[in-house]
Parts: structure tokens; C-alpha cells; sequence
């Protein structure tokens, strides 16, 4: 099984990102102890150098272990068809134990790895190296949870046993199931709206009051960080089920599957993009008034909050326009 | 002011033919003069040149540039300096054949994106001022020596860099084209220009409208003439 082209394209990719990353953090170790730019030693010219060539490096691998969450949940949704009694990837993570602590470290690493490309892309504008201590210091939490993910990955794929009866989405995500993820799926869903298209519209005006006045960095990074959560618990409790058209049905993975239009896909892109670039905008305003980047910083996190504001927006339009145009009806259920 | 501290190249760094070209150089150039590196070949003239006109980095050391300290900034911050700071003359014309004198004269401003108009404008008036609008439209094989030099300068004052840099200007130079390029790069003082010239020609440092001349040895400075 482990030789799935995908599960191979994981395994390599994922080789790749940690020995780079790793390689990266050494010297994000050695720069965190010996930087000194005003320093004109060979080891601090080496160390800039250096710098520049492996930040470049990790803008890319960074950039595919964005693509590797949305690879990781693909090939464990066409693994279901392997285990008797999977119907999505819900099921198939399930196999063992190590499936979905590597789906909940990959969306932290997403989440991490968006951080670190904004920061890094912020840093790039300035002619002093100005956040150099902290990009590394972020690639210096995130080094061991990749490592970690990595191991959880590789054990989630080499001990799928096909003999192995699992549970199906309907049973994970139904009030029976008696989790805290299934007494989400089971909240209210009328409050539940309303608690929904009232973050998004406060993210909504906050990102473009922001995008306009330059005010506000703080609050929108709050209410992206908020609205993330609310989603999630909205896609399990009413999202979901006008996409199934079955009151019953609370699974956040079917909607990845063909028979929904792979909707699953642009949904969680907007919405995870959205959260990167609104909290993104609040990551980066203690550094407004260091000077090299006093321009650069006011206008990238302008660009931020409008790209935040946008795509919550087109996630919140495909969501409505389910809702809208189906002669499913549940409120009252 | 242009002003070296320390500054150490190094070639081929670790390995049996590793070569120390510049040796610990600590000099202050001061803005709107003429400043020749006077030395033998191998006494790291051209290395030097390279060091302050951002297309090399130091091995150790730091250079600053206008009191901006120029050795620790990222490539693209060197491209932008070099575009528009620095204006070279180099020993070789390095002027590109089959196209034109005025678009090898315009090259250097493309990638700044300037009006092509303006730009030809402007270019035209450089080659008024140095008497070779005629030459304008005549490709790079078509000119002598002394047309093909006066390209290489009007070229190397298109973005209107405030330091032009020339490496051994007059090497493929008679004695009256020499003297030409002399006066020319003297008149550069007046409009506020530095000039660098690394040369061991002493048609060039001995050269009147030379204001300092700094002797270079094995990498090392060795002594100077004001």
C-alpha cells in the first residue's frame, strides 16, 4: 500500500521538507546566538550568505507543505475503498492511531508554515535583515512538529492494516459517538448560523476597514483567528448537511469526495488562506516602525487583509449559495 | 565617500589553490575626485574595484557607501545600487556586437523601465557630448578603438551613476585617446561625480586631473600619492 504514488509522493516530500528544515534550523541556531551585523567577521558574512540561499530554499518547501495537507487528506480519501467500513477519509484515518494526530499537526504546520512565508517575505523587504531572529526563531518551533509529523505519517501509512474494520463517517460524527468533535456536529444549527455569518461578517468589515484606514491589525488577526473556529464547528454542524442534503450527516470529509464536486477543496483553500492572511496581518504589526520596513510592512499587511477579506468572502459565498439554491431545509431539526 | 574597513577577499577559500587577493584594506575615498589604485598586475586593483562596486562580496570586512553599510545587503539591494551608483568602464568594452552603439549605450536603463523616448533622448545627448552622435545608429564592429571607448562611457553614464568606476580605461589606448579619456573623466569632478580608476598606465596617474593616487602591493595598500 505504501507504494500508492501518492503515499510515495508524500513520503518523499516530507523527507525533504524535514532535512531542510532541520538543516535550516542548525543554522537558525548558529544565527540566533552569533548574528551581529555590525560585525564584519567572516563567520557573520558567511552566516548572511547563508541566510539567503536557505530562506529561499524554505520559501518553496514551505510553499509545498502548504499543497501537503490538501495531498495528505486526498490520497488518505481514495485509501477508504481499502478498509471495510470507510466511506471517506474519515473512516480511513481511523485505521489506527496515528492518522488523525497527523491530519491535526498538519493543519498546525500549515497554519505555521503560512506564518513563517509571511514573515520571511516581510523580512525580504528590508536591507538590514530585520526579523531574521524571529523567522528563525518561528522555524525553530515549527523544526520539531514537522519532525513529528513526519514520524506520525509515515507510522499512520506503514501500519494500515487491510484486514482492519473501521468506523464510517456516519458513526464518527453522529451524537452517539459521545466525542467532543460529535457534540460539535450536534450543536444547534439556527445559532449556529447566526454565531457563523456574524464572524464573518465582523472579519469581513474588519479586514476592510483595515485595507482602508491602516487600523485595526490586532482585531482582525483576532476575529481570523475566531472566525477559523467558528467555521469548523459550523462546517460540522450545518455546513455539512445542506452540502449531503441529509440531516443526519455531519462529515467534513465527504465533501471532498467527486459526488460533491470535490467542493471540500476550494473551501477549506479559502478558509485556511483567509486565516493565514488575517492573522498574518496582526503577526506582523510590531514591526511597522523599525525603519527599513516602515513602508514595506503598512502595505504588504494592506494586501494581507484584503486577500483575508476575499477569501472568506468566496467561502462564505459557495457555503450560501448551497443553502440557498437546494430544496434541502433543516432549520427546526 | 566611499569607505573600506578591514575589507578581506579571499578565492577559493579551503581548498590547496585558495588565493588571498585582498588583504585587511582600510581606505577612505572621498566624493567628487579622482582617485587612481595604482599597482602591478596581481596587486588586486580590478578585486577592489569589484569589492566597492557591489559585484563582489568580501570574504571579511565592511564597506559603506555614503555612510550605508553595503557588504551585509541582500542581492537585490545590490542590483538596485549598482544600477543606479555605479556607472563601470571596463578594460574590455565589453560592448555587445551586432546591435547598435545607441542600444548597447541604453542597455544598462532597460530593466528600470524608463520611457524608451525619454531614454533615447538622453542617450542622443551623451552622444552629442562626446562628439559620436554620428556613430549612433553604426554597429559596435563598425567603430575604432577611440569611438568604441566613448560608447563604454556614455553607457556607464546613462542611469547618471555619482560614481563612475574604470578599470585599466586606457589599455587598449594611444597616447592621444589616453589624454582624451583623461580630460573627459576629469570634467566628471565638476559635475559632482567620483571617479575610481584602477590603472598602472602612468599616462593615467600621472594625469593632472588626478587628485590621489593609492599604491597597491600584493593586496595590500602601499603607500599613496595625494
Amino acid at each position: 500500500m505504501i507504494f500508492h504514488p501518492t503515499i510515495l509522493a508524500l513520503y518523499i516530500s516530507s523527507i525533504l521538507i524535514t532535512f531542510m528544515v532541520l538543516y535550516a534550523a542548525f543554522y537558525g541556531v548558529q544565527i540566533l546566538r552569533r548574528w551581529n551585523l555590525a560585525s564584519g567577521s567572516e563567520d557573520q558574512l558567511i552566516l548572511e550568505r547563508k541566510t539567503y540561499l536557505i530562506s529561499t530554499l524554505l520559501a518553496y518547501l514551505f510553499g509545498f507543505e502548504l499543497l501537503s495537507l490538501f495531498l495528505y487528506v486526498f490520497t488518505v480519501d481514495r485509501l477508504h475503498t481499502f478498509f471495510v467500513g470507510a466511506m471517506c477519509a474519515a473512516g480511513a484515518l481511523y485505521v489506527n492511531s496515528y492518522g488523525y494526530p497527523a491530519l491535526i499537526l498538519k493543519v498546525v504546520n500549515f497554519l505555521l508554515a503560512g506564518f513563517w512565508l509571511i514573515l520571511n517575505y516581510a523580512d525580504n523587504q528590508g536591507y538590514d535583515y530585520p526579523l531574521i531572529k524571529k523567522k528563525y526563531s518561528l522555524l525553530l518551533l515549527i523544526a520539531p512538529l514537522l519532525l513529528t509529523e513526519v514520524i506520525l505519517q509515515a507510522n499512520y501509512f506503514l501500519r494500515l492494516k487491510p484486514d482492519i474494520i473501521t468506523s464510517c463517517c456516519g458513526s464518527l460524527f453522529s451524537k452517539e459517538a459521545h466525542t467532543f468533535v460529535s457534540e460539535m456536529s450536534v450543536l444547534p444549527s439556527h445559532p449556529t448560523e447566526i454565531v457563523f455569518y456574524l464572524s464573518i461578517g465582523f472579519t469581513a468589515i474588519s479586514g476592510l476597514y483595515f485595507y482602508r484606514r491602516g487600523k485595526g491589525g490586532y482585531l482582525l488577526s483576532s476575529l481570523s483567528g475566531i472566525t477559523l473556529l467558528v467555521s469548523v464547528v459550523s462546517i460540522l454542524s450545518f455546513i455539512s448537511v445542506y452540502f449531503y442534503e441529509l440531516p443526519t450527516h455531519h462529515c467534513p470529509f465527504c465533501i471532498l469526495q467527486r459526488e460533491y464536486g470535490y467542493v471540500g477543496y476550494p473551501l477549506y483553500m479559502a478558509l485556511l488562506g483567509g486565516t493565514i492572511s488575517g492573522v498574518g496581518v496582526g503577526l506582523l504589526m510590531p514591526f511597522r516602525k523599525i525603519k527599513s520596513l516602515s513602508e514595506a510592512v503598512p502595505s504588504l499587511q494592506r494586501r494581507l487583509a484584503l486577500a483575508s477579506t476575499i477569501l472568506f468572502l468566496i467561502f462564505t459565498a459557495i457555503v450560501t449559495y448551497r443553502m440557498v439554491f437546494t430544496d434541502f431545509v433543516l432549520e427546526g431539526i | 565617500m566611499i569607505e573600506l574597513n578591514n575589507v578581506r577577499k579571499v578565492f577559493n577559500a579551503g581548498k590547496p589553490n585558495e588565493f588571498v587577493a585582498i588583504h585587511g584594506v582600510s581606505v577612505s575615498i572621498d566624493a567628487n575626485r579622482v582617485t587612481v589604485l595604482k599597482g602591478p598586475s596581481g596587486s588586486g586593483k580590478t578585486t577592489l574595484l569589484s569589492l566597492i562596486g557591489c559585484m563582489t562580496r568580501p570574504t571579511s570586512g565592511r564597506i559603506k557607501l555614503s555612510e550605508r553599510e553595503i557588504t551585509s545587503l541582500p542581492e537585490r539591494f545590490l542590483t538596485e545600487i549598482r544600477r543606479k551608483t555605479f556607472g563601470f568602464i571596463f578594460q574590455q568594452f565589453n560592448l555587445i556586437k551586432g546591435v547598435t552603439a545607441l542600444e548597447n549605450a541604453m542597455l544598462p536603463a532597460y530593466p528600470i523601465g524608463e520611457k524608451h523616448i525619454s531614454l533615447k533622448k538622453r542617450a542622443m545627448n551623451l552622444f552629442d557630448l562626446f562628439n559620436i552622435s554620428q556613430k549612433a545608429y553604426s554597429k559596435i564592429e563598425w567603430l575604432s578603438g577611440g569611438e568604441a571607448q566613448r560608447v563604454t562611457i556614455v553607457r556607464a553614464l546613462i542611469n547618471n551613476p555619482s560614481i563612475i568606476i574604470a578599470d585599466e580605461p586606457t589599455a587598449h589606448l594611444d597616447t592621444k585617446l589616453s589624454q582624451e579619456l583623461m580630460e573627459i573623466l576629469g570634467r566628471f569632478k565638476e559635475e559632482e561625480k567620483t571617479v575610481l580608476i584602477a590603472s598602472h598606465d602612468p599616462m593615467v596617474y600621472e594625469s593632472d586631473v588626478v587628485d590621489r593616487v593609492i599604491n597597491l602591493r600584493d593586496g595590500k595598500i602601499d603607500g599613496e600619492t595625494a
